[in-house]
């Protein structure tokens, strides 16, 4: 039976027809190669290589970057495609967004020209993986004091420091990293032969099976002149990354999300308890209901967000409250889909345990559910409340 | 070469069909898609065009919303897209002529379609426009290689498959065919949207559409199922297994 969607607003009807195209495409080859596989790799702990074979095949990576190979398509498609992957399996998703947005955009939108040449075709290509490094063992929400910094040595840089939580790290060919230089953050690319760099793999987690998640090691890293960003200086770089690939999340959790009600409907109208299926009960009805509704409001959510991408007229703050809202939504369901499954929802027949520890994930990663709350707190009041000084 | 292979959108086979005063009702189709049979000619011609070179012609004959199909042709490869109305259309006779016209109107040297639409069933298309032709018909093929000026076709014989060597004009209707229609990528897509669909009409190819023969009195949905039969407790083998023998034939 092929995935029909829910979309109980018809807003995939107010997509261009190129974008339901590239929607179409996604999604059978989600359904076709990711869904029959994901639990293998999850169990397996591996991201399969042939999902990012396929993914440079069908020309969706930094989807909406322009140039230089890339897919130049519009925001909104971009996020269709986040959301597609994501019904696959939120590691999937995050393998996307860090080569599109954390990877690549940096590149492109900071790097020389000489850079994005070299780079940018490879890795629309999915030939080259790339991987972001911001995150720091000690720094997480706050990443301006990061530890991690460049020496100029004259003829090269020097780095030293080490990031953590890294996706992509250990299979990435390069890897975007932030470094302060006199005190100032900047970006640099290291490659993964690199003197004095390593990505070992950490292992043991009970979230994101099927993607790779590293810490990044710079012992005396030396890299050439030429690999810093020189378009870009201080926070503002990784953080337009971020805004993207946070924009991309706000589509693809509603992805897990609706793979969480399918799973839940379909369930709860087979599953016969005292003589009647347990949809035809109130508080089933009522859950079921719930999840329809936050999965409609996030998908006009997500859909106006895109416009505003499209149109160049977002704020970040509006990005905080579509990836914070979305998430927050999409776990729930998944929580909420895990009880109606009742005992049969612990097991990987079906899809809905792996998408709740995949999006407690996700609401951590790219901004905390609480760090956009006080973005937004910040927005409403003018008052920043991340540091005690004024 | 003109490879020319001919579509037709039908419902998608995982759509629900709902029939209403003795005809399907397509409004309630809430899906179209590109028929499988077809998918497997559109995938040969493709290789077919890979291999010779040449341009592939993707015609359908039908309503407005088969455009969409013909996009979706093109976001995979095919360089030219005819859509031909279907007013006035009331049978297959009329479906050939007007597809035998267009296959002419576009110069093919080759015709590719499907053994049959999977709505109707009908399997009437690719023999008729042969037929129409004049041209050489191989049907149930499963492939179609080009070398030296002749096709070579594999299709199913008594005894396994057979090879099947025709040239000149040919029309091949595709069974399942040995390779699944490719994927298109986001680049395919971004040159389909800029790739315009011909559309002509009956009148454009000179086809005059008699008064059909044919008369279509009422469709009806297939009989529901019987109802599952439940039994308990070891003194039901011998029935079930008789059951299993005689009515569902499974052993």
């Amino acid at each position: 039976m092929a995935y029909e969607a829910l979309d109980f607003y018809d807003v995939d009807s107010l997509l261009t027809e190129e974008e339901r195209m590239v929607r179409d495409m996604v999604r059978d080859w989600v359904d076709e190669e990711v869904i029959p596989n994901i639990e293998i790799a999850c169990r397996d702990g591996v991201f399969p290589d042939e999902w990012r074979v396929a993914l440079g095949e069908m020309g969706v990576l930094g989807a909406p970057l322009k140039g230089y190979d890339c897919p130049g398509l519009s925001y909104t498609a971009y996020g269709v495609i986040c959301r597609e992957l994501e019904r696959g399996d939120s590691g999937l998703r995050s393998f996307a967004s860090v080569q599109g947005s954390l990877a690549m955009y940096p590149i492109w939108d900071f790097g020389s020209e000489e850079q994005k040449n070299y780079y940018l075709p490879k890795m629309a290509s999915g030939e080259w993986i790339g991987c972001f490094g911001l995150t720091e063992p000690d720094y997480g929400s706050n990443p301006g004091d990061m530890i991690t910094k460049a020496e100029d040595m004259g003829d090269h840089y020097l780095l030293n420091g080490a990031k953590m939580w890294i996706t992509n790290g250990s299979i990435a060919e390069l890897a975007v990293v932030w470094a302060k230089l006199d005190g100032v953050i900047r970006g640099f690319i290291v490659e993964k032969n690199d003197p004095g760099f390593s990505a070992p793999e950490m292992k043991g987690k009970h979230s994101l099976k099927a993607s790779v998640t590293s810490e990044l090691v710079f012992q005396d890293c030396k890299i050439p002149k030429d690999r810093m960003l020189p378009g870009v200086k201080g926070l503002r770089g990784p953080f337009s990354c971020l805004n993207n690939a946070r924009y991309g999340i706000s589509w693809g959790a509603l992805g897990s999300a609706q793979a969480c009600f399918d799973s839940a409907k379909d369930y709860a109208m087979s599953r016969i308890q005292f003589n009647h299926p347990i949809a035809s009960y109130q508080l089933v009805q009522n859950k079921l209901s719930w999840m329809l509704r936050e999965i409609t409001k996030g998908q006009l959510l997500a859909y106006h967000l895109g416009q505003k991408k499209d149109a160049g007229n977002w704020i970040p703050e509006h990005i905080s409250l579509a990836k914070m809202n979305n998430v927050d939504i999409a776990l729930e369901i998944a929580r909420v889909a895990r009880d109606i499954h009742g005992a049969n929802g612990i097991l990987d027949e079906y899809p809905i345990m792996r998408h709740m520890a995949n999006l407690e994930s996700v609401k951590t990663y790219e901004g905390t559910h609480d760090i956009h709350n006080l973005i937004i707190g910040r927005h409403i009041t003018g008052i920043q409340a991340f540091t005690r000084e004024a | 070469m003109n490879i020319a292979v001919l579509l037709k959108q039908v419902p998608d086979t995982t759509a629900k069909i709902t029939i209403s005063d003795g005809k399907v009702d397509e409004n309630s189709v809430s899906k179209w898609s590109m028929s499988p049979y077809d998918e497997y000619a559109l995938e040969s011609g493709l290789q077919l065009k890979e291999a010779t070179g040449g341009n592939l012609i993707a015609i359908t004959c039908g309503p407005e919303r088969a455009k969409k199909m013909l996009t979706d042709a093109a976001a995979v490869g095919a360089d030219t897209l005819v859509h031909i109305s279907d007013d006035g259309v009331s049978d297959s006779t009329h479906v050939q002529k007007l597809l035998t016209a267009a296959v002419k109107k576009f110069d093919s040297h080759v015709v590719l379609c499907g053994k049959q639409a999977a709505d109707t069933n009908g399997g009437s298309t690719g023999p008729g426009v042969a037929e129409l032709l004049d041209a050489a018909c191989v049907t149930l093929v499963s492939e179609v290689n080009f070398s030296e000026g002749n096709f070579t076709t594999i299709r199913p014989s008594n005894s396994g498959t057979e090879k099947v060597i025709v040239n000149g004009l040919s029309v091949f209707a595709f069974d399942k065919g040995s390779s699944e229609l490719r994927r298109p990528n986001v680049r395919g897509i971004m040159m389909a949207k800029k790739k315009p669909v011909e559309s002509i009409t009956s009148g454009d190819l000179g086809v005059n559409l008699d008064p059909s023969n044919v008369k279509m009195n009422s469709q009806n949905p297939p009989p529901e199922k019987p109802a599952g039969q439940k039994f308990e407790g070891a003194e039901y083998v011998n029935e079930v297994v008789s059951k299993l023998r005689n009515e569902a034939n499974v052993i």
